[in-house]
Protein backbone atom coordinates (compact mmCIF):
# COMPACT_ATOMS: atom_id res chain seq x y z
CA UNK A 1 0.00 0.00 0.00
CA UNK A 2 1.33 3.40 -1.18
CA UNK A 3 1.67 6.48 1.48
CA UNK A 4 0.84 9.91 0.12
CA UNK A 5 3.19 11.36 1.51
CA UNK A 6 6.38 9.38 0.63
CA UNK A 7 8.50 9.66 -2.45
CA UNK A 8 11.00 7.13 -3.46
CA UNK A 9 14.20 8.07 -5.62
CA UNK A 10 16.75 5.61 -7.32
CA UNK A 11 20.29 6.84 -8.09
CA UNK A 12 23.52 5.41 -9.39
CA UNK A 13 25.52 8.66 -10.18
CA UNK A 14 28.84 8.09 -7.83
CA UNK A 15 30.31 10.81 -6.46
CA UNK A 16 32.30 14.20 -7.26
CA UNK A 17 31.67 13.11 -10.55
CA UNK A 18 28.79 14.63 -12.54
CA UNK A 19 26.18 17.23 -12.04
CA UNK A 20 23.16 15.00 -11.68
CA UNK A 21 24.54 14.40 -7.89
CA UNK A 22 24.10 18.46 -7.33
CA UNK A 23 20.62 18.50 -9.00
CA UNK A 24 19.82 14.68 -7.16
CA UNK A 25 20.38 16.30 -3.78
CA UNK A 26 18.98 19.91 -4.54
CA UNK A 27 15.84 17.15 -5.44
CA UNK A 28 15.55 15.49 -2.18
CA UNK A 29 16.35 19.05 -0.77
CA UNK A 30 12.99 20.06 -2.43
CA UNK A 31 10.98 16.82 -1.72
CA UNK A 32 12.19 17.60 2.53
CA UNK A 33 10.59 21.75 1.89
CA UNK A 34 7.63 19.79 0.86
CA UNK A 35 6.90 17.93 4.06
CA UNK A 36 7.87 14.50 1.97
CA UNK A 37 9.48 11.42 3.10
CA UNK A 38 12.11 10.64 1.29
CA UNK A 39 13.22 6.98 0.55
CA UNK A 40 16.76 6.55 -1.27
CA UNK A 41 17.85 3.58 -3.02
CA UNK A 42 21.44 3.96 -4.06
CA UNK A 43 23.14 1.13 -6.98
CA UNK A 44 26.05 1.10 -8.91
CA UNK A 45 28.36 3.92 -8.07
CA UNK A 46 25.83 6.20 -6.12
CA UNK A 47 26.92 3.71 -2.66
CA UNK A 48 29.60 5.76 -2.34
CA UNK A 49 28.01 8.94 -1.50
CA UNK A 50 27.39 7.98 1.78
CA UNK A 51 31.12 6.48 2.58
CA UNK A 52 32.27 7.65 5.66
CA UNK A 53 36.06 8.22 4.84
CA UNK A 54 35.44 10.71 1.89
CA UNK A 55 38.05 13.47 2.96
CA UNK A 56 38.19 16.79 2.09
CA UNK A 57 41.04 18.55 0.29
CA UNK A 58 43.11 21.73 -0.32
CA UNK A 59 43.91 23.07 -3.90
CA UNK A 60 47.62 23.75 -4.05
CA UNK A 61 47.81 25.24 -7.41
CA UNK A 62 45.16 28.07 -5.80
CA UNK A 63 46.98 28.36 -2.53
CA UNK A 64 44.21 27.22 -0.88
CA UNK A 65 44.04 24.92 2.18
CA UNK A 66 41.69 22.27 3.16
CA UNK A 67 39.48 24.72 4.69
CA UNK A 68 39.62 27.48 2.59
CA UNK A 69 38.55 25.36 -0.19
CA UNK A 70 35.77 24.23 1.62
CA UNK A 71 35.60 20.54 -0.45
CA UNK A 72 31.91 19.69 -0.09
CA UNK A 73 31.63 15.92 0.62
CA UNK A 74 28.51 13.97 -0.25
CA UNK A 75 28.17 12.13 3.36
CA UNK A 76 28.11 15.77 4.42
CA UNK A 77 25.13 16.58 2.01
CA UNK A 78 23.48 13.16 3.36
CA UNK A 79 23.57 14.00 6.88
CA UNK A 80 22.53 17.35 6.23
CA UNK A 81 19.32 16.34 5.01
CA UNK A 82 19.08 13.67 7.71
CA UNK A 83 19.33 16.77 10.41
CA UNK A 84 16.83 18.82 8.08
CA UNK A 85 14.03 15.76 8.11
CA UNK A 86 14.37 14.84 11.67
CA UNK A 87 14.19 18.83 12.68
CA UNK A 88 11.02 18.61 10.66
CA UNK A 89 9.73 15.01 11.71
CA UNK A 90 9.87 13.55 8.40
CA UNK A 91 10.87 10.50 7.57
CA UNK A 92 14.70 10.28 5.25
CA UNK A 93 15.81 6.50 4.80
CA UNK A 94 18.71 5.48 2.54
CA UNK A 95 19.87 1.99 1.39
CA UNK A 96 22.73 1.31 -0.60
CA UNK A 97 23.13 -1.67 -2.57
CA UNK A 98 24.78 -4.17 -0.78
CA UNK A 99 26.46 -5.83 -4.03
CA UNK A 100 27.55 -2.38 -5.13
CA UNK A 101 28.96 -1.67 -2.02
CA UNK A 102 30.91 -4.85 -1.59
CA UNK A 103 32.26 -4.18 -5.36
CA UNK A 104 33.60 -1.01 -4.07
CA UNK A 105 35.41 -1.83 -0.88
CA UNK A 106 33.04 1.33 0.85
CA UNK A 107 31.18 -0.47 3.51
CA UNK A 108 31.93 1.98 5.81
CA UNK A 109 29.03 4.49 5.84
CA UNK A 110 27.59 7.20 7.89
CA UNK A 111 25.05 6.45 9.89
CA UNK A 112 21.40 6.16 9.38
CA UNK A 113 22.44 4.46 5.46
CA UNK A 114 21.42 0.80 5.52
CA UNK A 115 22.57 -1.98 3.70
CA UNK A 116 20.08 -4.10 1.52
CA UNK A 117 19.49 -5.47 -2.24
CA UNK A 118 16.64 -4.94 -5.17
CA UNK A 119 13.89 -6.30 -2.89
CA UNK A 120 14.28 -3.15 -0.48
CA UNK A 121 13.64 -1.18 -4.05
CA UNK A 122 10.61 -3.26 -4.76
CA UNK A 123 9.15 -2.52 -1.26
CA UNK A 124 10.25 1.19 -1.58
CA UNK A 125 9.01 1.35 -4.83
CA UNK A 126 5.55 -0.31 -3.49
CA UNK A 127 5.21 1.91 -0.52
CA UNK A 128 5.50 5.64 -2.19
CA UNK A 129 3.37 7.51 -3.78
CA UNK A 130 5.64 7.75 -6.86
CA UNK A 131 9.31 6.72 -7.47
CA UNK A 132 12.00 8.51 -9.91
CA UNK A 133 14.86 6.87 -11.47
CA UNK A 134 17.90 8.85 -12.47
CA UNK A 135 20.12 7.19 -14.89
CA UNK A 136 23.35 8.20 -15.42
CA UNK A 137 22.70 9.41 -19.33
CA UNK B 1 -4.61 10.90 -20.81
CA UNK B 2 -1.60 11.01 -18.56
CA UNK B 3 0.38 13.67 -17.02
CA UNK B 4 4.36 13.60 -17.63
CA UNK B 5 6.71 15.52 -16.58
CA UNK B 6 9.87 15.16 -18.52
CA UNK B 7 13.28 16.08 -16.46
CA UNK B 8 15.67 17.23 -19.53
CA UNK B 9 19.03 17.84 -18.74
CA UNK B 10 20.55 16.37 -21.54
CA UNK B 11 21.14 19.18 -24.44
CA UNK B 12 20.88 18.76 -28.02
CA UNK B 13 24.02 20.34 -28.80
CA UNK B 14 26.61 17.92 -27.17
CA UNK B 15 23.91 14.89 -26.79
CA UNK B 16 22.63 13.42 -30.10
CA UNK B 17 20.08 11.21 -27.75
CA UNK B 18 18.28 14.87 -27.24
CA UNK B 19 16.74 14.87 -30.45
CA UNK B 20 14.79 11.93 -30.08
CA UNK B 21 14.00 13.01 -26.79
CA UNK B 22 12.25 16.08 -27.48
CA UNK B 23 10.56 13.62 -30.67
CA UNK B 24 8.97 11.50 -27.47
CA UNK B 25 7.47 14.43 -25.56
CA UNK B 26 6.11 16.29 -29.08
CA UNK B 27 4.56 12.27 -29.66
CA UNK B 28 3.53 12.21 -26.71
CA UNK B 29 1.80 15.91 -26.65
CA UNK B 30 0.57 15.24 -30.27
CA UNK B 31 -1.59 12.13 -28.76
CA UNK B 32 -3.36 14.37 -26.47
CA UNK B 33 -1.02 13.31 -23.06
CA UNK B 34 -0.45 16.26 -20.29
CA UNK B 35 3.04 17.20 -21.40
CA UNK B 36 5.64 19.26 -19.76
CA UNK B 37 9.19 20.09 -19.38
CA UNK B 38 11.91 20.93 -16.91
CA UNK B 39 15.43 21.88 -18.34
CA UNK B 40 18.39 21.27 -15.98
CA UNK B 41 21.80 20.84 -16.15
CA UNK B 42 22.79 21.69 -19.51
CA UNK B 43 19.81 21.05 -20.80
CA UNK B 44 19.03 24.79 -20.62
CA UNK B 45 21.13 25.80 -23.18
CA UNK B 46 18.55 25.52 -25.95
CA UNK B 47 16.24 28.30 -24.03
CA UNK B 48 18.21 30.77 -24.66
CA UNK B 49 16.97 33.44 -26.73
CA UNK B 50 19.03 32.66 -30.28
CA UNK B 51 20.02 29.13 -29.61
CA UNK B 52 19.36 26.90 -32.43
CA UNK B 53 17.26 24.17 -30.90
CA UNK B 54 14.54 23.12 -33.41
CA UNK B 55 13.22 20.38 -30.78
CA UNK B 56 12.66 22.59 -28.24
CA UNK B 57 11.60 25.29 -30.72
CA UNK B 58 9.10 22.84 -31.80
CA UNK B 59 7.69 22.08 -28.50
CA UNK B 60 7.18 25.99 -27.54
CA UNK B 61 5.63 26.45 -31.00
CA UNK B 62 2.94 23.61 -29.71
CA UNK B 63 2.57 25.14 -26.42
CA UNK B 64 3.86 22.43 -24.50
CA UNK B 65 4.57 24.09 -20.93
CA UNK B 66 8.70 24.49 -20.51
CA UNK B 67 10.39 25.51 -17.10
CA UNK B 68 13.72 26.02 -16.69
CA UNK B 69 15.48 25.39 -13.57
CA UNK B 70 16.69 28.47 -11.72
CA UNK B 71 19.79 26.88 -10.20
CA UNK B 72 20.93 25.63 -13.71
CA UNK B 73 20.23 28.91 -15.42
CA UNK B 74 22.48 31.36 -12.92
CA UNK B 75 25.15 28.43 -13.23
CA UNK B 76 25.46 29.46 -16.92
CA UNK B 77 25.25 33.19 -16.02
CA UNK B 78 21.68 33.29 -17.95
CA UNK B 79 18.32 34.71 -16.26
CA UNK B 80 15.08 35.42 -17.57
CA UNK B 81 15.67 38.28 -19.77
CA UNK B 82 17.65 36.16 -21.64
CA UNK B 83 15.58 32.96 -22.63
CA UNK B 84 13.35 32.70 -25.09
CA UNK B 85 9.49 33.45 -25.22
CA UNK B 86 7.33 31.33 -22.94
CA UNK B 87 10.01 29.49 -20.87
CA UNK B 88 9.02 30.10 -17.08
CA UNK B 89 11.81 29.91 -14.36
CA UNK B 90 11.59 27.71 -12.02
CA UNK B 91 12.86 25.23 -8.91
CA UNK B 92 12.84 21.78 -8.80
CA UNK B 93 9.73 21.97 -6.35
CA UNK B 94 7.53 21.00 -9.41
CA UNK B 95 9.43 17.93 -10.17
CA UNK B 96 8.59 17.32 -6.30
CA UNK B 97 4.65 18.68 -6.95
CA UNK B 98 4.48 16.33 -10.17
CA UNK B 99 5.22 13.40 -8.11
CA UNK B 100 2.88 13.60 -5.33
CA UNK B 101 0.07 14.10 -8.27
CA UNK B 102 1.10 11.15 -9.42
CA UNK B 103 2.33 11.99 -12.70
CA UNK B 104 4.82 10.33 -14.94
CA UNK B 105 7.96 11.74 -13.82
CA UNK B 106 10.91 10.70 -16.33
CA UNK B 107 14.27 11.97 -16.05
CA UNK B 108 15.93 12.57 -19.49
Amino acid sequence: MSHDRILTFAFMEPPFESERTITFFRLLDAALDRDVDVRVFAYEGAVALAFAHQQPHGNAMHGRDSGEEAHPLTKDWIRALQEKAKAKRIGFEWINCGLCVDERGVNDVIDGCGRGGPPDLWRYASEARNTLTIGTR
Amino acid sequence: MSKYLFIQSQDPFTESRARHQFELIGQLHEAGHDVSVLLVQNGVTPARRGARGEGLDQLLNREVSIYADVFSLEQRELDESDLKDRIIVSGLHIIIDAMLARGKVIWH
